[in-house]
């Protein structure tokens, strides 16, 4: 005999029930099925037959299964149904508050109830308003930890850049007798600090490295209240020139460097060839001026050899806290501006400013976070039209329950309040679904910004965000519910049961549909065009020449520690034996070198033209300077227009010689050839250099800035201890990494090389910020697209439902395929139309917030209309035809007896 | 030869009048209104099991499993007392339906 359990467990299926009921269930069946066929045998038949005959008393399992489950409701979740019917008693006898908590109770459970029952509606709706909150979510959380989060520094609204105001340049760094006058001269701030980044060859047991780091005032730890997690920070004796041999460590460092040892303080270390004591670790929250700092040593101004005119260091302070910000900005004007007067040699006209902070970190990033934020909030709407649209034809499906809940004795406000709960179990669904959309969207925001956005390490999902999805649910749940809820308030049971049972739609109700999917139209049309213009920007810098040739040529930089090389031949030999050295490489064709690669860093000159009368101090003119290799300009690709470039002749004991750019040519030579004309570069310091060269301009400043005025001079007269060098290779530059890092050991194996990438790379950082907005913008604005898309189908499919018998009867009086297309299609487009027209007007009138982000192409660019037009129409197009189709297959027979 | 939705009104009132006098396992249950009727009422398996499972659900009946001499072990269900109240009410109320229908068709 067969094993009657297993062909029952094998086809009666029951989740949901407690596993013993279920087991039970089987049990049973299986002896009655067994009991069935031991009759047959009884009465004589044959085995296979009994089987047979048992086997076949229960025919339909699915019915079967059914039916249990409805004679077994009650052990189904009995604690939660236990708890309904408690909830409802409340409901019924309870008044005032608690009342209402269980009436919002019993709404929610029958809107999931409800929402159960369809759940292909519910899933594209909750999936709509995941992917239009999730997207939001991300955003915020990105403008969150950039914009909104406080620098992590005890009351950081006090903390303010302070800045000189450089007639040629605006803002600009500080000189350090200026400072050093600032802070014995002002009454407002508590405390005031300077600081200089860089990098220090630090010697580990791992050998050499370099390291990031800052040099800072003693002050800066008080000024930033922040203490050390071990050890102290400097105090003022030791910010001293020739004192300043010690260091603290940040916690990064302290842990990957110092294996977190408890022990380093005191410890001796070596950087740039010195020997520092470490007498410090700061807590591992702490980071100044950024990141990337791993250590910080005092800066040790000397008073005595301060000037007024290099401008190189960074200042902070904190404001006292009773002055106001503008007073404290008044004040530091009010000096500068008596130091402009004092020392007209160096200063004049100079000025300054404070900027708080947090400002100054996150300045530059803030318009386009904020268009990026505008454009998720427009996805969100869109998302909420969708969805409301979908509830409304739900709720025009559904008319006939709610008119009978309406007879039954449900109030107005009661059904309203009912459609709100569905909506709102959808929004809260669909924002939990959204949370985790934005849980993995935030890893691909940082890859995608770094670089191009500060703070990006505090992006994260924290109370302020999480607050942020729940208000955001709320809220959208409350939009897409308002309009299926009015109209649910709206229904009256006359109305609706005279339609003999079919549902109808109003004509109201048409007409709110209508203007919400024209309304997402031409919300995806705004977001379009934003992103056709970024596309549009982008590629147009992407075709600019930079001035020179970025592919196949590795960068790095190398710095001579001043210990080793203190004097400048010293740097010129080291510098000429590693170019030869990287151009006897087999895969090199090309070796240069400069202080300052283009798009990369920025070192500009003041200068005078011989022969023409001397400008007023700080008003004269300035121009991009590059002290250069011979082989640089080979190596970049830089064409020579005119005249020579440098060779091996040009040393310290020739004449000084400079090659200027095209730029500077016309800026300063206009009609006339530079060939044979001097400049004092520098202004004093060096004298008379001889300009013997033009080459074609490069963009030193970045793809979308044009080109400014350069001048080049030979490092073999005026050598930079840290210098860029670049090689130009046949193959892959990755490829040539490790040959050069060998080529340097070689020669001194104390020495480092970093920031080694291939000059594209470099080029590609560049544009970075732009490439990240274009690319959220983007997906952003597909998905715009996508849900304005699955909108206009679902109407146009809902009205073609509605309209079968209409259909059926035109076909039946002989329409034809081609006349039920154009009806359907028609009706589709005009929507689309509508929507396109309004969206494009929008676009026009907003189109002004992205003109900052542009490039190349005005905020009117007639292309990009036209594109997003064209592009959407096409969507809309494919989102109606699918619906037609099924309208042209419509057999009229069928659809007139449809009642 | 009744219609199904004449069955269904009786299902429940058959199935508890059988358990009146004592414990019957289902698959006894189904085949005492098959012999009782003389072959002119059979329940399937279909719609007798989840009768059963409904009744005891609603706690007038109570199945058991018992192993008896001789035999398979079977799950035999009894009638409760709220089910020998209901079977008392159902039977007085079929008896007047009956008799007001008899007047009805004379």
């Amino acid at each position: 005999m067969r094993d009657w359990q297993a062909f029952v467990r094998a086809r009666l299926r029951l989740p949901g029930l407690p596993p013993e009921r279920e087991a039970r269930i089987v049990r049973e069946l299986a002896a009655q099925l067994e009991d069935c066929c031991r009759d047959a045998l009884a009465r004589g038949a044959a085995d296979a037959d009994a089987d047979a005959h048992a086997a076949g008393q229960i025919s339909d399992w699915e019915q079967m299964t059914r039916d249990v489950y409805v004679a077994e409701r009650r052990n189904l979740r009995p604690r939660a149904d236990r708890l309904a019917d408690r909830i409802d008693g409340l409901a019924e006898t309870r008044t005032g508050g608690l009342r209402m908590i269980a009436n919002v109770l019993r709404d929610s459970r029958y809107a999931i109830r409800q929402l159960a029952h369809t759940p292909g509606f519910t899933l594209v709706a909750i999936l709509t308003i995941a992917l239009g909150i999730g997207a939001t979510t991300a955003i915020f959380s990105v403008v969150n930890g950039v914009l909104l989060r406080p620098l992590p520094y005890p009351e950081p609204d006090r903390l303010v850049r302070v800045h000189e105001i450089v007639p040629q340049y605006g803002r600009f760094s500080v000189a350090p007798a200026t400072f050093l006058d600032w802070q014995q001269q002002n009454t407002v701030f508590e405390h005031m600090a300077a600081y200089s980044s860089g990098s220090a060859t630090f010697t580990g047991r791992e050998g050499p490295e370099r390291v990031s780091r800052a040099a800072v005032s003693a002050d800066l730890f008080d000024l930033l209240n922040v203490q050390p997690a071990l050890g102290r920070t400097f105090n003022r004796e030791e910010d001293a020139p020739g004192r300043n041999t010690v260091m603290v460590l940040s916690h990064g460092m302290w842990q990957r460097r110092f294996g977190a040892d408890s022990q380093v303080l005191g410890r001796s270390v070596t950087l740039n060839g010195q020997p520092f004591t470490i007498v410090g670790v700061m807590p591992a929250d702490f980071y100044f001026p950024s990141r990337s700092a791993e250590f910080w040593t005092p800066i040790a101004l000397d008073p005595a050899k301060a000037t007024r005119g290099g401008h190189f260091l960074g200042v902070i302070a904190r404001v006292k806290t009773d002055v106001p910000l503008a007073q404290a900005g008044a004040e530091i004007r009010t000096i500068s501006e008596r130091l402009a007067q004092e020392y007209p040699a160096n200063s004049a006209n100079e000025s300054a400013e404070i900027v708080p902070l947090l400002e100054q970190v996150v300045g530059t990033i803030r318009p386009a976070l904020l268009t990026l934020f505008g454009a998720v909030a427009v996805v969100v709407l869109i998302a909420c039209a969708n969805v409301a649209n979908l509830l409304l034809v739900r709720a025009s499906v559904r008319e006939k329950e709610i008119a009978i809940r309406a007879a039954m004795g449900a109030g107005r406000r009661r059904l309203t309040l009912q459609m709100l709960a569905e909506s709102l179990v959808l929004a809260l669904t669909g924002g939990a679904l959204g949370l985790i959309v934005a849980y993995l969207a935030i890893p691909l925001i940082r890859t995608l910004s770094a670089g191009s956005i500060p703070r990006v390490d505090d992006i994260t999902i924290d109370a302020p965000v999480l607050a942020f999805v729940a208000g955001v649910s709320v809220l959208t749940g409350i939009i897409f519910g308002l309009a299926p809820a009015w109209q649910a308030s709206r229904a009256t049971i006359g109305s609706v049961l005279k339609e003999g049972g079919r549902s109808s739609s109003s004509s109201g109700g048409r007409w709110l549909r209508s203007s919400l999917l024209v309304g997402e139209v031409a919300l995806s049309i705004v977001l379009l065009v934003g992103a056709a213009l970024l596309l549009r920007s982008f590629s147009r810098l992407m075709d600019v020449n930079p001035g020179f040739d970025a592919d196949r040529v590795l960068a790095f930089q190398v710095a001579l520690p001043p210990a080793s090389y203190p004097e400048e031949h010293h740097r010129v030999a080291f510098f000429e034996n590693l170019l030869t050295k990287l151009e006897a490489l087999p895969q090199v064709s090309a070796a240069g070198m400069t202080q300052a690669l283009p798009l990369r860093s920025d070192y500009v000159l003041s200068f005078t033209i011989q022969g023409r009368p001397p400008a007023a101090p700080g008003e004269g003119p300035s121009a991009n300077h590059r002290s250069v290799s011979p082989g640089y300009f080979k190596t970049l690709g830089i064409p020579l227009v005119r005249g020579r470039v440098f060779n091996e002749r040009d040393s310290e004991e020739m004449p000084m010689v400079a090659i200027v750019d095209q730029a500077f040519a016309d800026r300063h030579f206009a009609g006339a050839d530079p060939i044979g004309g001097g400049i004092d570069i520098g202004n004093g310091t060096d004298g008379f250099y001889e300009i013997v060269g033009v080459v074609g301009n490069v963009h030193h400043g970045g793809l979308d800035a044009d080109p400014t005025p350069s001048m080049y001079v030979p490092f073999r007269q005026d050598v930079f201890s840290s210098m860029s060098v670049a090689a130009r290779t046949e193959g892959d530059p990755a490829q040539l990494a490790s040959a050069a890092r060998q080529v340097v050991r070689e020669i001194d194996s104390r020495l480092p090389t970093f920031q080694m990438a291939p000059l594209g790379e470099i080029v590609s950082e560049s544009v970075a910020q732009r490439r990240f907005s274009m690319l959220l913008l983007g997906v952003f604005a597909l998905l715009a697209l996508f849900l304005a898309s699955v909108g206009l189908y679902g109407v146009v499919a809902y009205a073609v439902s509605q309209r079968t018998q209409e259909i059926g009867l035109r076909m039946a009086i002989g329409a034809q395929a081609g006349d039920v297309l154009r009806l359907i299609l028609g009706g589709g487009m005009k929507l689309a139309l509508i929507g396109v027209a309004i969206g494009t007007a929008g676009a026009l009138a907003l189109s002004q917030l992205v003109a900052s982000m542009l490039y190349g192409v005005t905020p009117f660019d007639p292309v990009s209309y036209a594109m997003t037009a064209v592009a959407l129409l096409a969507v809309a197009a494919l989102a109606c035809y699918l619906p037609a189709r099924r309208a042209m297959r419509i057999d009229p027979i069928l659809a007139l007896r449809q009642e | 030869m009744f219609s199904p939705e004449l069955k269904k009104g009786s299902t429940e009132m058959l199935v508890l009048s059988l358990l009146e006098s004592r414990a019957r396992h289902g698959y006894e249950i189904g085949k005492l209104i098959e012999m009782r009727s003389g072959g002119r009422l059979r329940f399937a398996l279909p719609t007798l099991y989840p009768t059963l499972l409904r009744l005891e659900n609603r706690g007038w009946i109570k199945g058991r499993w018992v192993e008896k001499a001789g035999q398979r072990e079977r799950c035999f269900y009894r009638l409760t007392s709220s089910g020998r109240r209901v079977l008392r009410e159902q039977r007085k109320i079929w008896k007047a339906y009956v008799a007001a229908v008899n007047e009805v068709m004379g």
